[in-house]
């Protein structure tokens, strides 16, 4: 049900960009590869030829669309200052539980609104034993069917003013906020910008602390010298040195020429395909994609007919690194809004579980022995199941939006 | 040029098939560019290459750019190819260029290209080179394309490193007669200096100085030790560190993902003609000195790697080899070895060693400074690097006579 002049969207992409897409993919060229090189050098050629088959002559977007057009979206003008208005996309499902807590779903790179797919009807669900929600999930500026800015410098405090204004607009005066990846980071600077007055509490399946420094977390930071940490912990930053080191390819090159790997991804549908499918897999715990070729190819269609086009999404590693100079937190600041953090074994960085005091007013933790980054989408029930305990009656966040408990 | 090559060598014609212009016009056809952010004028390169450059490039190689004509100028160079043998890798077919010079005892010199170049960055260099004059050597040129480039084949199996492109480099010039022999390139040569120095390399020289300096040189080369506390009063290494430091800051997205997903890249650059063109073009702009690229220049350039034997995607793989998939540095491995060595600084280039601790590269005899010229040095100011080389190696030069009985003069 549509709440104040709410304008339903649907996707439908002409047939002529589903005819210029089979075209191209008719003419692909592809890379020999080495032999054995399995994972080590990247997408392994039998998985991309086969991926690009499926695409041309198996999968069928419309029935991916039509699908998608079941998802209560919509689109609506938000005014950006210093950058005009652009019309964002989002998903919108109320609960019937007239209470439910407004929560604001936050995807990021190179995921998509989709992400939040399996949540709805757990998040939406009542029941007298959990808490309900309505869920707003926007398509960032720049992703899926929403417009991106023309100019630079759309930074933080810019994508935090358009999530904000949309909750606004939709009457959520006050709302909690869910997100990964991008969603994490850009929960920072929400939280800073709007945090008490709209935020009032947030989550997070990414929690990317920062080492303790003896004037801002004096005990864990004597912690670091006098405590050893224990193996899960020390597992936990091997982890992400890796990834830190051989992950991090497409990061550096989106954040300092997004422009130059744009021609990439804008020109060639195999190019965009391996660029994303490698983080769908390395970042995923065991999620079976290769079982579901249609959640591959939907999820890359929804880059290659994104509105704003592939190349698009890259700009945000730029603007909020600032070209590759200063962190993705910078301009935000700790904040005493509640947060809770869920930590799933194949998150991309991972560091002590201590350290997350270093984010914010933590309230909630909880661990999981399976998951990877794409949480919502991999584990939807143990992310469900974490926010309902956090915001459920007897939960550390229990009550923090004022008439809106859930219930 | 001189046709008295002492060895059999078998002629390279670059004919491409007629399917693959027809493929890439196709692409071109079906080119689909993204849009782009308004910039200013001035920061039109923050976030990479302008629209308008790849659109009009893109144009142009659809519509006017003569593919066959270019050819046929590559074809009137004097290129071969040679079945070369790699322990553990079997055969490779090696393509090069072989320009002997008139003068008998010219220098044998092996010119090594790198990332995102090619053999045609010799183009320029060879007449200069081979020329004879009473008052400068000659030499006898011979540029290869690595393994993986333009019309070398690649090799097939993982783990063709620094050793195997030395060897390659090395059995190569042995089988063309050259027992003894110098050595000019940046990037990738080290290792064969560290296999080869001394018996078969005899003089080294580098327009790209760049390594890891080792606390294991400094302690060789005590003299070093007070030039690396000079640094407040050493202007020319605060700039060279600077210029490195934002290099691996801010300029090394292509060097990361090429060392450790160069396969998942790969798939891009072998697609889309559009992308490979970005990807390649960058370089030539950003790394070189306002040069005056012209649009048949770079798409002449371009077309190396795209019409390349191996494609686009297998010259991305040296990155990850020499690398080990990025767990180890680019240096790792080599050590200083005291054969001389030339160094040649032109101010656009990337990244480099500061001129004060130029002896962490090797035992330098020489060093040329220019003030106009940036990483295809001998693409962008040949001129230049071969005064360098003839400086080096001449009469009065540091490394003259380095090669025994090749003088790089007529007997008179």
């Amino acid at each position: 049900m549509a709440s104040i002049d709410e304008q339903p969207y649907s996707v439908s992409i002409p047939d002529s960009e589903l005819d210029f897409l089979k075209k191209k993919l008719e003419l692909s060229r592809f890379p020999d590869e080495l032999e054995g090189a399995g994972w080590d050098y990247g997408v392994p050629l039998p998985h991309v030829k086969r991926l690009v088959e499926y695409w041309k002559d198996g999968f069928d977007w419309r029935k991916s669309e039509a699908a998608l057009n079941r998802l209560p979206m919509y689109t609506r003008d938000i005014d950006v200052e210093g950058f005009g208005t652009l019309n964002i996309h989002y998903v919108h499902q109320k609960s019937d539980v007239a209470n439910a807590i407004p929560l604001l779903f936050v995807h990021g790179w190179p995921g998509s609104f989709i992400e939040v797919r399996k949540l709805l009807p757990l998040l939406t669900a009542g029941g007298s034993d959990h808490p309900s929600f309505h869920v707003v999930a926007p398509s960032l500026p720049g992703f899926g069917f929403s417009q991106a800015p023309s100019k630079p410098g759309f930074k933080g405090p810019q994508y935090a003013e358009v999530v904000n204004k949309l909750m606004l607009a939709l009457g959520y005066k006050e709302y909690v906020y869910q997100g990964g990846d991008w969603g994490y980071v850009l929960a920072q600077h929400v939280v800073t910008h709007y945090g008490h007055e709209h935020v009032k509490a947030w989550h997070t399946n990414m929690p990317v602390p920062k080492q303790p420094t003896l004037f801002k977390n004096p005990f864990l930071f004597m912690g670091m010298f006098f405590l050893s940490y224990d193996a899960s912990s020390m597992k936990r930053v091997a982890h992400t040195k890796q990834q830190h080191l051989k992950g991090t390819g497409y990061f550096n090159e989106q954040a300092t020429k997004p422009q130059t790997i744009g021609y990439s991804l804008a020109d060639s549908p195999i190019g965009l395909l391996s660029w994303i499918y490698e983080k769908l897999i390395l970042w995923t715990d065991e999620y079976p994609w290769t079982d579901e070729e249609d959640e591959v190819i939907e999820w890359i269609s929804i880059y290659w007919f994104s509105r704003a086009g592939p190349g698009a999404s890259t700009r945000i590693y730029y603007e909020l690194t600032g070209g590759m100079t200063h962190d993705t937190s910078h301009g935000t600041e700790w904040s005493s809004v509640p947060f809770g953090a869920s930590y799933f074994p194949k998150e991309i960085i991972q560091l002590p579980k201590s350290w997350s005091h270093t984010i914010g007013n933590l309230v909630f933790e909880a661990d999981h022995d399976k998951g990877g980054h794409f949480t919502a989408f991999e584990q939807p029930d143990a992310l469900a199941g974490d926010l309902r305990k956090m915001f459920g009656k007897g939960g550390p966040a229990h009550g923090v939006v004022p008439g809106k408990n859930g219930y | 040029m001189s046709f008295d090559s002492p060895v059999k060598e078998y002629p390279f014609t670059l004919h491409v098939p007629d399917a693959d212009l027809d493929l890439l016009r196709r692409k071109l056809e079906l080119a689909h560019l993204p849009d782009e952010l308004q910039v200013r004028a001035e920061s039109q390169w923050n976030y990479g290459v302008p629209l308008a450059d790849v659109k009009r490039l893109v144009f142009r190689w659809k519509v006017g750019f003569d593919w066959r004509k270019f050819e046929a100028e590559i074809n009137k160079l004097p290129m071969y190819t040679r079945d070369i043998f790699i322990d553990n890798f079997g055969s490779l077919n090696i393509h090069y260029v072989h320009r002997r010079s008139d003068v008998l005892d010219a220098i044998p010199l092996l010119f090594v290209h790198g990332w995102p170049g090619h053999f045609l960055e010799v183009r320029k260099l060879l007449p200069l080179l081979t020329e004879e004059s009473v008052d400068h050597p000659s030499f006898h040129v011979v540029a290869v394309s690595l393994p993986g480039f333009a019309f070398s084949e690649a090799p097939t199996k993982p783990g063709f490193g620094a050793a195997q492109y030395a060897e390659v480099f090395n059995k190569l010039m042995i089988s063309l007669g050259y027992e003894e022999y110098v050595y000019q390139g940046g990037d990738w040569g080290h290792v064969v200096l560290n296999l080869y120095g001394g018996r078969h390399v005899k003089a080294w020289h580098t327009n790209c100085p760049m390594t890891t300096p080792k606390l294991s040189t400094v302690l060789a080369h005590p003299s070093l030790i007070p030039r690396l506390f000079a640094l407040p009063f050493d202007k020319d290494a605060r700039d060279a560190i600077a210029l490195t430091k934002k290099h691996f800051a801010v300029g090394c997205g292509y060097m990361i993902e090429q060392a450790t997903r160069p396969q998942t890249l790969g798939y891009s650059l072998a697609d889309s003609p559009v992308g490979l063109l970005a990807w390649i073009y960058e370089k030539l702009v950003t790394w070189s000195d306002e040069y005056p690229w012209t649009d048949d220049e770079v798409l002449e350039w371009v077309s190396i790697y795209w019409f390349s034997r191996a494609g686009p995607a297998a010259s991305l793989r040296i990155y990850y080899e020499m690398s080990h998939g990025r767990t180890r540095d680019f240096f790792d491995g080599t050590q200083w070895i005291p054969i001389p060595t030339g160094v040649s600084y032109f101010p656009r280039e990337i990244a480099r060693l500061p001129k004060s601790w130029a002896r962490f590269l090797g035992n330098v005899v020489y060093q040329g400074e220019h003030s106009q010229g940036g990483h295809f040095a001998a693409h962008e100011a040949p001129e230049k690097l071969a005064y360098d080389l003839r400086r080096m190696y001449g009469r009065d030069g540091p490394a003259f006579g380095v090669v025994p009985s090749r003088s790089g003069y007529m007997q008179r």
